[in-house]
């Protein structure tokens, strides 16, 4: 990291650094299994993989990303530029209105959208009954649009955060010289947002690419279906590894452009929230409508699509299944979050005040880059090697425990990735300052630190926990006997094609994720100390 | 009490371990995942492993489970009573619960009743841009091309992948209903679905779906002269399972009477056990030969199956 602060005396508070070191290692462990299995483990398969398989994969794989970023980038930057910057009608509503999307799980809107406009869909009958066209979203096309409009807030909150701190004085000046609206947007703002739309667009394509259901559903081919293609289909784990090895790296060049975005950017200190421009006449009515628009596409049609199918099983005692299973989606949201947040502040202490950074670090935050599924399989076998000594009167497979620890493996980027955003913006400075006073790196990063990361860390434990929410492959097979979450019961429900009992987990799904987004937005909205 | 890992998430499973407990005290805990990370559970527990039965919605991976050592062969009189010989493993690793056919469903307003006997029918020229099937990824398309490899070698097989690829209306997307409500919609002629997803769509009450009901039929195709293509639904117990007694006990309720008609009823599959009628939606559509091909060839030719179809371009 440029710029972090050496620290070359030594502090009590550095003994916490071997014990951060000790928790990155146990969360990197699964993901080593991961990455260092090529290595031992035979693949028959490969050869077919490689010469038939992947290339098909690839080619989708990269169309799909290409099309899922640069659509939810126009759906994003815009609102998030129109949100920050001006005061226009239902404002207010649409700042948080426009994360709501983040709560529905890909997979649900995908159905949901092939209900209205796939080809037998209710849209599309509709159309051809009235002599018009049969429109078919259920493509790749389709794809891309259907997951942007559900995934685009990745992108909106920090660049939103962003255009809302930090870039008032400048805006201010260029608007004395005489600068107009769309020159400052494209001049200025943009240029300073830079860092904050690169790191959500990398959550974003982080999670178009480990996308399973959606893609499934649209008859895609992506590297995750090619793995579970390699696993199931030509029973090879050896070769869905190796996989998921081409995964981590298409991850990594993404990874690196991101760095390379950063690069150069100008740091700024600047944390005065700017003051919105109330637009009037035509321009407001535009906010408005573009807004308006956004929310209706990616919230207001799957979830109408959705309540619909819930009136449509009144009568069905879907009921009984979905209260516990809410409770428990609760309860290991919560769980899950606090785990991986607290774990969070600890990597970026460790960040931001070690000499030099962790490798350990490094690697425990490839989790959410691996699909879930593998990053099961490995997480069951160390526990399982463990759980085989007989060492304890309990298996840690099926307890409570071993899920949070997956959560944390698999979203800890999640929670880290904000912090660290936040942390590149705030002025080194104010940590020298600090330690000039005779603090040490951990006081200063309590009292200095700390109360800077607030927004950032409100970011990261909503994102984690509406993650968790939506979370599936994990909890469907690590979980213990009986145990029930919305999103298995969404997924059991759908698997057997009766969507529109899957309606009723889906529409809690959504609520559930509605909670922190709303709680987010209202300590957000608090001034800052 | 028995521990239960299944891929089925049927409301009849549901319903039927609460008759189970019931009826025996013996309380049913389960866990339901999908069948390969059930498998890679199983194997990560290994002997320290909670599971009594394993059941699966593929014969393949019951081949695949009782290959990787996670099954223990078991004797039961009922269950050998039960269940037809081509339908269990011969050393009691793993029984088959329910059946399904994979058979094809057609347009009555479009297509003659006669016009399809074979599977490889649907490759002739005739059925250009008319075949309706779902993606490759599915199971049940895989099973089937096993089975064809099986009986008719790989080269045969490999033609007729290539063949449907040819015929097919669109793309693959979407699940077997979806074939069934694009065949109502007149998108395709034929469709390659499964037995019981054609039962349900006969037995819904969904609006669009009934429109469907009007214009469907099915017929049973046969690969060559060998039957309609059958895979089983089905368990065996778990190599280092706690309560094996209490394991074979469910089983053979499974493959009673009493649940034997639920499934059937509840869940539109068909029975294994014989003398259980069809489903009632699918009973007017007459009787059918299945293929008695011993079902752990399916397992052990599933993945030629899927390179087939990746060579063929079958999405």
């Amino acid at each position: 990291m440029t710029g972090t602060p050496r620290s070359r005396s030594s502090y009590r508070s550095k003994g916490l650094f071997p014990l951060i070191s000790l928790i990155a290692v146990l969360l990197a462990a699964p993901l080593l299994v991961v990455i260092t299995s090529p290595l031992h483990r035979a693949a028959p398969e490969w050869p077919h993989v490689l010469g038939t398989l992947l290339p098909a994969h690839l080619l989708e794989t990269l169309v799909l990303l290409a099309g899922v970023l640069l659509i939810a980038l126009v759906i994003a930057v815009p609102s998030a530029w129109l949100i920050a910057s001006f005061q226009f009608p239902l404002r207010s509503v649409f700042r948080w209105a426009l994360v709501l999307p983040l709560a529905l799980p890909t997979y649900i809107s995908a159905y949901a959208y092939a209900g209205l406009l796939g080809p037998t869909g209710s849209i599309s009958r509709w159309s051809v009954a009235h002599g018009g066209p049969r429109p078919d979203i259920v493509s790749l096309p389709g794809l891309c649009v259907v997951l942007a409009l559900v995934l685009f807030p990745y992108i909106y909150l920090p660049t939103r955060a962003a255009f809302m701190r930090g870039m008032r004085t400048q805006l201010e000046a260029a608007r004395l010289l005489g600068s107009g609206a769309v020159d400052r947007f494209l001049r200025i703002a943009l240029p300073l947002a830079r860092p904050a739309i690169a790191g959500g667009a990398l959550l974003l394509c982080m999670e178009t690419l480990n996308d399973f259901g959606a893609v499934k559903y649209y008859g895609v081919r992506t590297l995750t279906t090619g793995i579970f293609r390699s696993w199931g289909g030509l029973y090879d784990m050896g070769s869905a590894l190796r996989l998921s090895m081409v995964l981590l790296a298409l991850i990594a060049a993404l990874l690196w452009i991101e760095r390379r975005t950063r690069k150069g950017a100008r740091q700024t200190t600047d944390q005065v929230p700017g003051v919105p421009v109330r637009l009037r006449g035509t321009k407001a009515w535009f906010a408005t409508g573009w807004c308006s628009l956004i929310l209706l596409l990616s919230l207001g049609l799957p979830l109408g699509r959705i309540i619909s199918d819930v009136f449509a099983t009144l009568d069905r005692p879907v009921w009984s299944d979905v209260f516990p299973a809410f409770g428990n989606t609760v309860y290991v949201a919560v769980l899950a979050a606090a785990c991986t947040m607290g774990i969070a502040l600890l990597f970026t202490y460790r960040e931001r005040h070690g000499e030099r950074s962790d490798v350990a670090i490094r690697v425990a935050n490839l989790g959410y880059a691996i699909p879930g599924a593998v990053i099961a399989v490995a997480v069951m076998a160390l526990a399982g090697a463990i759980d085989r000594q007989g060492w304890m009167s309990f298996a840690l497979i099926g307890s409570i425990g071993l899920l949070t620890y997956a959560f944390t493996v698999r979203f800890l980027a999640v929670g880290t990735q904000p912090l660290y955003g936040n942390l590149r913006q705030q002025s080194i400075s104010l940590d020298e300052s600090a330690r000039l006073l005779g603090a040490s790196p951990w006081r200063t990063f309590v009292r200095v630190n700390l109360p800077l990361l607030r927004p950032a860390l409100l970011v990261s434990a909503l994102l984690v926990t509406i993650d968790v929410i939506k979370e599936l492959p994990l909890t469907l097979v690590l979980r213990p006997f009986n145990f029930q979450t919305l999103s298995t019961t969404a997924y059991e429900l759908a698997s057997i094609e009766q969507l529109r009992e899957a309606s009723w987990p889906a529409l809690l799904i959504v609520l559930c994720g509605a909670i922190p987004v709303l709680l987010l937005e209202k300590l957000l909205a608090r001034p800052l100390r | 009490m028995v521990n239960v890992y299944s891929h089925r998430h049927y409301d009849t499973d549901k319903q039927l371990f609460e008759a189970f407990t019931e009826k025996t005290g013996i309380t049913v805990n389960v866990v339901l995942a999908d069948d390969d990370e059930v498998l890679a559970r199983l194997e990560a527990e290994g002997d320290k492993s909670p599971c009594d039965v394993l059941i699966t919605a593929d014969a393949g991976r019951l081949g695949l489970a009782k290959s990787r050592g996670l099954l223990r062969a078991s004797r039961s009189d009922v269950l050998n009573a039960n269940i037809p010989a081509n339908l269990r493993e011969p050393e009691g690793y793993w029984y088959g619960l329910t059946m399904r056919a994979r058979l094809v469903a057609y347009n009555k307003n479009k297509v003659k009743p006669g016009a399809i006997t074979t599977y490889d029918d649907l490759t002739a020229a005739e059925w250009k841009g008319k075949v309706l099937v779902r993606s490759s990824e599915n199971v049940y398309n895989q099973s089937l091309l096993a089975a064809m490899i099986a009986h008719n070698g790989h080269d045969a097989a490999a033609a007729w992948a290539r063949g449907i690829v040819k015929n097919m209306a669109r793309q693959p997307e979407g699940g077997d209903t979806d074939q069934l409500l694009a065949l109502a919609e007149g998108i395709g002629d034929v469709a390659i679905v499964n037995s019981y997803y054609v039962g349900k769509l006969l037995a819904s009450t969904e609006p669009e779906k009934q429109k469907a009901r009007e214009v469907i039929a099915i017929l049973f195709p046969s690969i060559g002269s060998f039957g309609t293509h059958v895979n089983v639904s089905g368990g065996g117990v778990a190599k280092h399972a706690p309560h094996p007694a209490e394991a074979i006990a469910l089983l053979e309720y499974l493959s009673g009477d009493e649940a034997q008609t639920l499934f059937g009823a509840g869940n539109k599959e068909y029975a294994v056990k014989t003398g259980i009628p069809a489903p009632l939606e699918l009973q007017a559509f007459g009787t059918f030969t299945a293929d008695t091909l011993r079902l752990e060839a399916l397992g052990r030719l599933n993945a030629d199956a899927v390179k087939i179809m990746d060579d063929a371009g079958w999405r």
